[in-house]
C-alpha cells in the first residue's frame, strides 16, 4: 500500500517538476510570435522567399518528371510525395528549433553564461526559445497537398507514417542537439547547421537516385534517408518492416549519443565572460 | 593615383588573409559547395537514367550547364558585399564614411578578394569531381568562345556587384534583421532567374521572353550559353550590349541609392 502510494506521489512530483516546461514553452512561442508580428515587412518577405522556393523547386519536378517516363524508378506523383513529404519535416525541424540559428553567437558572445543560470533544463532552452511561425503559412500548404494528393492508406500504413515520423522528429531533435554540442565546443565552425541543411537538402528527391556511396552515407552516417525519405516510403506503403526497425533503432542510438554529447560539451565550456 | 590603388589592394589582401583565419570554417565551406554541387549533378543524373534528350538538353549539355553554372556561381554571385547591410543598421558605417576610402571601391575590391578564392577552390573541387565522375562535358570548340565566354562572366560579376548592392543599401530605409530580409528574397530569386539550378530556356518561353530582359539572365545563364556555343553571334551581341546597360543602370540606381540613403543614416547602435 505504501509502495502503490509512493508511486503516485513519484509520478505528480515528476508532473509539478516537468509541468513548467510546457508553459516555458508556450511563452517563449508567444514572445516570438510577437516578435514576428512586430516587424510585419520582414515577415512577409521571409514567408514570400520560402514560398517561392517551394513553388519553384515544385515546378522544377513536375517540368521534368513530365518530360521523362521515370526518375529512378519513380514516377511523378511519387516524386511529388517525396518532396513534399521533405518540405513537412524540414520544415518541421526549423520551426520548433529556430533557436539554434543563433545559439553560437550566444555562446561566442557569453550570454550562454545567462543561459546556464537558469532554473531551466539548459538544452531545452536552447533548443526551443524560438519558435518560428513564418513556416506555418507554407507547412499548412504542404500539409493540405499532401491529404490532397489523395494518400488512400490502411489505419496500420497510417500507425506506420507516425512511428517512422516520430523516428524522424527525433532524428532532427538529435541533429539540433549535435549542432549545439559543437557550438560549445568550438567556435571554429560558422553556420554548422547549415551543413545539416545542406545534407538534408539532399533529400528534396529520393535519395535513391544518388551513387551507392552518398546513398549509404545518407542512410547509415548521416540518416537524412530516415528523417525525409523514408517517411515519404511510408506515406505511399511502401517501406518494409525491417526498414521501421532500423529507422528507430538508428533514431534512439542517435538521440543517446547526441544527449552524451552535449554532456561532454558542458564540461568542456569555458566561458567567454558576460 | 598609385597611393590610392595601394589601398584598396591592401584591403584585397587582408580580405584574403581573414578567409583562412578560421582553417576548419574554410573547409566546411568548401564542403558545403561542393555537397550543393553534387545534389544539382546526382539529380540530372537520374534524370537522363532514361532519357537521351530533355527539353532540349541531351546529357553533355546539360551536365556542363549544371556544373559550369554551379562553378561560375561561385565567381560571380561569391559576394562579401552583403555585408553591408549590417554594416548600416548597426551603425558600423560611421567609420568606414571617416576613412578616406571610396565605399564601392572598398566593397569591389573585397569582392575580388572573396572571388578569387572562390575560383582557385572551384577549379581544384571541380577537378577532382571530373577525375572522380567523368561526367560528359562540351567544351568550346574556339577560343573566341573562351574569350567571350570569360567577358560574359565578367560583365555578369559587376551585375551582381551592383545588384548586391543595391539590395544591401535598401537597409538604410529598412534596418531591422540588419537588412537580412530583402537579402533573402533576393538570393532566393535568384537562385532561380539567374539560371543557377537549371537552364532558363526549359521555362515556358513567355516567361523566358520576360526574363531575358532582366538582369539575372546574364549573370549564369548567358554566360554559360555561349560556352554551349547555343547562341548565334546576333543573340552574343544584343546580350553584350543587354549587359552592358544593366551595369551602368544599376551603378547610377546604386549611387543614387547610396546618396539618398546617406542623409537618411542614423548610425543606429552608436
Amino acid at each position: 500500500m505504501f509502495l502503490v502510494f509512493y508511486f503516485w506521489f513519484f509520478v505528480f512530483k515528476m508532473l509539478l517538476k516537468f509541468s513548467k516546461y510546457p508553459k516555458i514553452w508556450l511563452k517563449t512561442s508567444s514572445l516570438s510570435l510577437q516578435s514576428q508580428l512586430a516587424s510585419k515587412g520582414a515577415s512577409l518577405m521571409y514567408i514570400a522567399g520560402k514560398l517561392i522556393r517551394f513553388g519553384f523547386f515544385l515546378w522544377l519536378i513536375v517540368r521534368v518528371a513530365q518530360n521523362v517516363q521515370r526518375i529512378s524508378g519513380y514516377h511523378l506523383n511519387q516524386l511529388v510525395i517525396f518532396f513534399l513529404v521533405f518540405n513537412l519535416f524540414d520544415m518541421l525541424g526549423q520551426i520548433l528549433f529556430r533557436g539554434i540559428y543563433w545559439f553560437r553567437a550566444d555562446v561566442v558572445s557569453g550570454r550562454f553564461d545567462l543561459v546556464l543560470l537558469k532554473p531551466i533544463n539548459v538544452l531545452f532552452q536552447v533548443l526551443t526559445r524560438h519558435t518560428d511561425f513564418l513556416d506555418l503559412p507554407l507547412f499548412t500548404i504542404v500539409l493540405f497537398a499532401l491529404l490532397k494528393q489523395g494518400i488512400y492508406l490502411k489505419p496500420l500504413d497510417w500507425l506506420l507514417f507516425f512511428i517512422i515520423g516520430a523516428a524522424s522528429l527525433l532524428i532532427i531533435t538529435a541533429v539540433h542537439i549535435f549542432v549545439a554540442s559543437i557550438g560549445v565546443l568550438t567556435t571554429e565552425i560558422d553556420h554548422t547547421i547549415m551543413i545539416y541543411r545542406d545534407l538534408s537538402n539532399m533529400a528534396r528527391v529520393p535519395v535513391d537516385i544518388y551513387a551507392k556511396p552518398i546513398r549509404l552515407f545518407l542512410t547509415f552516417a548521416f540518416p537524412v534517408a530516415i528523417v525525409m525519405t523514408f517517411p515519404a516510403k511510408a506515406v505511399m506503403g511502401i517501406l518494409t518492416f525491417p526498414w521501421i526497425s532500423f529507422s528507430l533503432a538508428v533514431a534512439f542510438l542517435f538521440f543517446f549519443f547526441s544527449l552524451k554529447l552535449w554532456q561532454y560539451a558542458l564540461t568542456q565550456y569555458s566561458s567567454a565572460s558576460s | 593615383m598609385a597611393s590610392g590603388l595601394k589601398k584598396y589592394l591592401q584591403i584585397f589582401k587582408a580580405t584574403l588573409e581573414s578567409v583562412f583565419v578560421y582553417r576548419l570554417n574554410f573547409v566546411m565551406w568548401r564542403v558545403r559547395v561542393v555537397m550543393r554541387l553534387l545534389t544539382i549533378y546526382f539529380f540530372w543524373l537520374a534524370v537522363f537514367s532514361n532519357s537521351s534528350e530533355i527539353l532540349g538538353y541531351d546529357r553533355r549539355l546539360m551536365f556542363t550547364y549544371v556544373l559550369g553554372a554551379s562553378v561560375l556561381g561561385n565567381l560571380v554571385m561569391a559576394s562579401r558585399s552583403i555585408d553591408v547591410g549590417g554594416e548600416i543598421s548597426t551603425g558600423e558605417l560611421s567609420n568606414k564614411l571617416l576613412k578616406p576610402l571610396n565605399y564601392f571601391r572598398y566593397w569591389f575590391s573585397r569582392d575580388l578578394a572573396d572571388k578569387l578564392v572562390n575560383i582557385c577552390c572551384a577549379i581544384v573541387e571541380l577537378s577532382l569531381i571530373y577525375l572522380i565522375l567523368k561526367p560528359p562535358v562540351v567544351l568550346p570548340s574556339n577560343l573566341s568562345q573562351v574569350f567571350i565566354f570569360l567577358a560574359s562572366g565578367i560583365l555578369g560579376m559587376l551585375i551582381f556587384f551592383y545588384l548586391s548592392f543595391f539590395i544591401s543599401l535598401t537597409t538604410f530605409w529598412y534596418v531591422e534583421h540588419n537588412g537580412w530580409p530583402a537579402r533573402f528574397l533576393f538570393t532566393i530569386l535568384t537562385t532561380f532567374v539567374a539560371g543557377l539550378v537549371f537552364p532558363l530556356d526549359i521555362i515556358p518561353t513567355k516567361v523566358f521572353a520576360f526574363l531575358k530582359f532582366l538582369p539575372t539572365t546574364y549573370l549564369l545563364f548567358f554566360p554559360m550559353q555561349v560556352w554551349l556555343g547555343r547562341l548565334s553571334t546576333s543573340f552574343i551581341i544584343q546580350g553584350f550590349v543587354l549587359s552592358i546597360f544593366w551595369i551602368f543602370s544599376l551603378k547610377l540606381l546604386a549611387e543614387f541609392l547610396w546618396k539618398k540613403g546617406l542623409r537618411v543614416y542614423e548610425a543606429h547602435g552608436r
